[in-house]
């Protein structure tokens, strides 16, 4: 039983299997044509060919067969013409005497003598020669024993159709019919031939019988023979001609498709970074120009592009130079405010509230200043990280603990969303914390006072921490720019918490560090939300992050919008894009 | 100024050169397709005729008209009847009724006439319900099944019984049975062909003259080396041999290149290969256009790696009698034997017969090497022969009543007929034995001349035809050919049949062979008739004083006396008789003891 399903099943499975194969074949046949211009060049070449090449042929073949058959016609209808003159001047020799004698033509022609028929027909044979050139039969159907041919001719060839369209015409007027000639020694086996009829034209000897009929066969096999070998040379010609004209094609298109395929692959190179690829010039055509052109365009790029490095190495090296010679002066100003700080009580409130203000800014350009230091180490790659395995909530706790004044300030209250169980994760704890810190200022400063929801989320290999505040939100394409240096939402607003504006650029830049993501999503009045994903091994590749990007209360509300008015779906799609 | 001047000739030049690459095309669109003064390569010429076959033109049967009456349905049989296309005369049957064409039967002998007229009983009127119509001619000849032709004689009348069928359709209801060919229709229908057999001692080749039906199915050399494979006909049975292997059959003649291939089944013993070859050779060069001949064996090459290939040039010297040299004859002239020499001078020959008078008379020459010469006595009773040698001495070979003038064959014997009593005859044939030196006689059996009384016997050059001339007790004389077959006490002579009659009561004086197969006949009336068994005899020329004759291929010469009794040599310039033999002074006259009996090696 199972053999039999097996049986059944396998057939169906194989033309399936050849079906999928097929498929994938023509597929691959597909992208290989159109991937590759030589082939389409060759092709079309090959298709194009192959018609003017038929065309020509059959054109070429028609002419030549209808050369070669009217010469064969003109020329036996000539002979047939002398024929019939000879005939009609041996019919009419013994004419007079015969008629004298009995009145009746056909009673010479079995007379002890020979008929003049049959002396005419010797005498058709003899011209002739052979019935390789053309036989003659003649006859007249009203008088016994006037049918004659020449040689082995067999009398089917003319056929009851002819006789009868002989019959029907004018005397001496042809009638020719392109027909199968049958030879008495040839087994039966027709020859392809030219039948020439008439009927004796007898009005210039009146007393001639008017019913003889004479037809000439010509056989045409050697024309036949002929013309099927010229067919085949034709063919075999043509044949070699669409080849021909095929690798002339494939190799034309080889010499300018080759260069313009190492162009491209040289291309690709460079586009991969590697400045120094170059190509080989050989000649001086259009190719070779290209490859000059494309190896100046190389240079210049890489020129311009090393020009620019090193003038960004210069500003970063001017940044990181700055921030260390500003350093000292404000060591010695910072010193001297401190002074005048402590001693605030003794001035006039005026200059209490200056010392303040100055201790104020000081504290703040200090920590712009380490800022700046900070990223330009990360700029000159000097940044290293110290790696441990810690609990990701103990870090959020840390964070979350540094920020609650501020939040209180502002009158914030922070949503603590943190799994039961450990989170651990190997990281740099310090910077992973000041990145959490910068969120979380970054959360209550344009939290307008709403709650800020911290989760973290963990899977195998990662461990996620997002802070999402409900404040004004992003812009559409806000997103990236948040993470520029000094990117200010809206300009007019002032710090209010004394941010430096290179906080969220130096988290980043600490999260990359680790190989992991800092991602921001927002949008307009619904807050925004930014998430930290960490692979729990350090130097692994983040595949994914164990927290969704959008908060999922948005997620929800969109789907469920774009349910109920598919027509809105579009304009909301925007940001809801997990960068997963 | 110059740029113009520049431009200028740049469009001079252009068209320049664009004339000049019109002017290229038009030469190359009407350069001569055909070049002129270049040596043309040599095409075969295959399809100018098929030289297996000569032209020939044939009659085609034709089914009767409903409309004919029957003086026209007899002559539609008549005409049927000859169509070689139609093997089992289907067509001419329908001129039949059904139980005639059922009783009728077309082979046998073939009976060939000369029409005089075809009659019928009375006028037709309708409702009769029978006509009798009636074939009016003579007879001129016979052609038996294995293509031996006889010419014949005798009336024709030949009556055919008509009857109408049921669809009011004249039909012949009895007539002649076998064929009837009319004299032009038989030519149309049969073709001459001339077979070679060997004789006994295989040595020369025998000419069998023979009519091959046309057969539009295969070609005159097909059929004629497939008669040759056939074997001899009626005319030299038992006389002649063949080299082919027996039952060896012919699978086809082609022709090859500028060669003529014979396809057998088997092949020939190799003793026999020079003989078939010349046998194939001497039958087919008469037919075809070609001179080279190969044989193969079921389509193989003759002999294993190579093949055998004939060249007809070098088969004519296969029988050197075939084409005889030129031979110069001898005569007697004054009772001397003397030989014809240059300028027509004649010659002693060396021995006594050229120097001691004699009264002999009607000498013959033999043909081998030694050269020797038989002669009649005067009276008639004896033979004698002498090698022609210095010290050549006559020699008595037979005696006998009323000999008749001897004749040499090829194989060095001699004949000649002696008659014991009036009315009958003994054919004699003598033999020199070398070792013994002496004369061996034996008595040839001939049954059909022992009533008759011979009175002249003259053995062909090929070994085989003799030729006698006879006399019946009615005293009507007439030639008759027939082979010799056996040698020694086995001699006979076989297949005796009469030649065209010769004029009726003529006596006949000499017989001279010309070749293998035609006879020159000297009548009483001194009138030189040329005749064969397949032919009418010719009568060539009369000229009154002629006593006797002697023949070699194309020369024929005669001995005549005036009736003054001079003598002298006549040769036969095929217009007329001019003399022949000059004496000393250069004349060709009449003289007394003048040149007379001229004689050339055999025949």
């Amino acid at each position: 039983m199972s053999p039999a399903k097996k049986r059944r099943r396998t057939p169906r499975q194989l033309a399936r299997g050849a079906r999928r194969r097929t498929r994938r074949a023509a597929g691959r046949l597909r992208r290989v044509f159109w991937r590759s211009l030589q082939l389409r060049v060759v092709t079309s070449t090959l298709v194009i060919s192959i018609a003017v090449v038929a065309v020509l042929g059959v054109f070429l073949e028609q002419q030549i067969s209808t050369a070669v058959l009217n010469d064969r016609e003109r020329a036996a209808t000539s002979e047939a013409q002398a024929d019939r003159r000879a005939v009609l001047g041996f019919l009419t020799q013994p004419e007079s005497e015969a008629a004298k004698q009995s009145g009746d033509a056909g009673k010479t022609l079995q007379s002890g003598e020979e008929s003049p028929l049959g002396r005419v027909t010797g005498e058709l044979a003899n011209r002739a020669g052979s019935a390789g050139r053309y036989s003659v039969i003649i006859r007249n159907r009203r008088l016994p024993g006037a049918f004659f041919g020449t040689m082995n001719i067999d009398e089917r060839s003319v056929t009851e159709k002819m006789r009868e369209e002989v019959l029907t015409k004018e005397a001496g007027e042809n009638g020719s019919w392109y027909s199968e000639l049958y030879y008495k020694d040839r087994g039966g086996r027709p020859v392809p031939g030219l039948v020439i009829g008439t009927r004796l034209d007898t009005t210039s000897a009146p007393l001639v019988d008017d019913g003889y009929e004479i037809y000439h066969l010509v056989p045409l096999d050697k024309e036949e023979k002929t013309l099927t070998s010229v067919r085949q040379m034709l063919v075999v010609v043509g044949v070699g001609l669409v080849l021909l004209l095929a690798a002339i094609a494939f190799l034309v298109t080889r010499q300018v498709v080759t260069p313009v395929r190492l162009t491209r692959q040289a291309a690709e190179r460079l586009a991969a970074g590697r400045l120094d690829e170059r190509l080989k010039v050989r000649g001086e055509d259009d190719l070779a120009r290209l490859a000059a052109s494309f190896n100046e365009m190389a240079a210049n790029l890489a020129l311009k592009i090393h020009q620019l490095e090193e003038l960004s190495q210069v500003q970063r090296q001017f940044v990181s130079d700055v921030s260390h010679e500003l350093r000292t002066p404000l060591t010695t100003v910072r010193m001297a405010a401190d002074l005048l700080y402590d001693a605030r009580e003794d001035f006039d409130p005026m200059a209490a509230r200056s010392a303040e203000l100055m201790q104020n800014q000081l504290e703040r350009f200090e920590s712009m200043l380490a800022d700046l230091l900070e990223i330009s180490r990360y700029d000159a790659g000097a940044a290293t990280l110290d790696v441990d395995s810690v609990d990701v909530r103990d870090v959020v706790l840390r964070a979350v603990a540094d920020s609650e004044a501020l939040a209180e300030r502002h009158s914030t209250r922070f949503d603590l969303r943190l799994p039961g169980e450990p989170c651990m994760a190997e990281m740099d704890s310090r910077r992973v914390e000041r990145i959490l810190r910068n969120l979380l200022f970054n959360a209550i400063e344009h939290g307008e006072g709403r709650d800020i929801v911290v989760s973290v989320g963990a899977d195998r290999d990662a461990v996620a921490v997002a802070v999402r505040d409900h404040g004004v939100g992003l812009k559409p394409g806000e997103e990236n720019m948040v993470f520029d240096r000094f990117w200010r939402a809206d300009p007019s607003r002032a710090r209010t918490i004394g941010g430096t504006g290179l906080g969220l650029a130096i988290s980043r830049e600490d999260a990359i560090l680790h190989g992991g993501w800092l991602q921001a999503w927002g949008s307009p009045g619904e807050g925004s939300q930014f998430r930290l994903s960490l692979p729990r091994t350090a130097g692994t590749e983040l595949k994914g992050s164990p927290l969704p990007l959008v908060p999922p209360e948005v997620e929800m509300r969109r789907t469920w919008r774009g349910h109920m008015t598919p027509m809105l779906a579009p304009a909301a799609a925007d940001g809801g894009r997990d960068a997963e | 100024m110059t740029g113009t001047g520049a431009r200028a000739v740049r469009t001079l030049r252009a068209a320049a050169l664009a004339l000049a690459a019109l002017a290229l095309v038009c030469a190359t669109a009407s350069c001569s397709v055909i070049p002129t003064g270049v040596r043309a390569g040599a095409v075969e010429d295959e399809g100018r005729g098929n030289p297996l076959d000569p032209p020939y033109a044939r009659s085609i049967a034709m089914p009767p008209n409903d409309e004919w009456d029957p003086e026209k349905i007899v002559r539609g049989f008549l005409a049927a009847m000859a169509s070689t296309g139609d093997p089992g005369r289907t067509i001419a049957r329908q001129y039949l009724t059904d139980g005639f064409a059922g009783r009728w039967k077309p082979s046998g002998e073939v009976t060939i006439y000369q029409q005089d007229g075809i009659e019928a009983d009375r006028p037709v009127p309708d409702g009769t319900a029978e006509v009798r119509v009636t074939l009016k001619g003579t007879v001129t000849a016979t052609i038996k099944e294995d293509g031996l032709y006889r010419p014949s004689d005798g009336d024709l009348r030949e009556p055919f019984t008509l009857v109408r069928d049921a669809r009011k359709r004249w039909r012949i209801d009895a007539g002649p049975e076998g064929l009837l060919l009319s004299k032009a229709d038989a030519d149309r229908a049969y073709r001459e062909a001339n077979l070679y057999f060997l004789d006994s001692k295989r040595k020369s080749l025998v000419i069998d003259q023979v009519r091959l039906p046309v057969n539009p199915a295969s070609t005159l050399a097909k059929a004629t080396v497939e008669r040759l494979l056939e074997g001899a006909s009626g005319s030299l049975e038992g006389a002649v041999q063949t080299a082919f292997a027996q039952g060896t059959q012919l699978i086809d003649v082609t022709t090859e290149n500028d060669h003529v291939v014979v396809n057998l089944t088997r092949r020939a013993s190799p003793d026999d290969i020079a003989a078939m070859s010349a046998q194939l050779s001497w039958t087919l060069s008469e037919i075809v256009s070609g001179s080279r001949f190969e044989v193969r064996v079921n389509g193989e090459s003759y002999f294993p790696g190579s093949s055998l290939v004939i060249d007809a040039q070098k088969q004519l010297g296969f029988d050197p009698w075939m084409t005889p040299p030129d031979v110069r004859p001898l005569y007697l002239q004054d009772g001397t034997l003397r030989q014809l020499g240059k300028e027509n001078v004649g010659e002693p020959v060396a021995g006594e017969a050229g120097a001691k008078k004699g009264s002999r008379i009607r000498p013959a020459v033999s043909g081998h090497a030694l050269k020797q010469v038989a002669a009649l006595s005067g009276d008639r009773k004896s033979i004698s022969v002498v090698s022609l040698v210095q010290d050549g001495q006559w020699q008595e070979w037979a005696t006998g009543n009323e000999l008749v003038p001897p004749s040499w064959d090829r194989y060095h014997s001699l004949w000649t007929v002696t008659h014991p009593a009036p009315g009958t005859s003994v054919v004699l044939r003598h033999y020199y034995d070398e070792v013994k030196r002496e004369v061996k006689q034996f008595r040839v059996s001939a049954h059909d001349l022992d009533e008759v009384e011979v009175t002249a016997l003259k053995v062909a050059r090929d070994g085989v035809h003799v030729a006698v001339a006879v006399r019946d007790a009615r005293g009507d004389e007439e030639v008759r050919i027939g082979t010799v077959v056996g040698e020694g006490a086995g001699s006979r002579i076989d297949n005796l049949w009469p030649v065209d009659r010769v004029d009726d009561k003529q006596e006949i004086k000499d017989l001279a062979w010309k070749d293998g197969k035609t006879l020159y006949v000297l009548t009483g009336k001194s009138e030189l008739l040329e005749a064969s068994l397949t032919g009418e005899s010719k009568p060539l020329g009369f000229y009154a004083h002629i006593e006797s004759i002697t023949a070699l291929d194309r020369a024929l010469l005669a001995g005549a006396v005036d009736d003054e009794g001079n003598r002298q040599i006549l040769y036969w310039d095929s217009a007329k008789w001019q003399p022949l033999v000059k004496d000393e002074n250069g004349t060709t006259g009449f003289t007394e003891d003048g040149p007379a009996h001229p004689a050339f090696p055999l025949g």
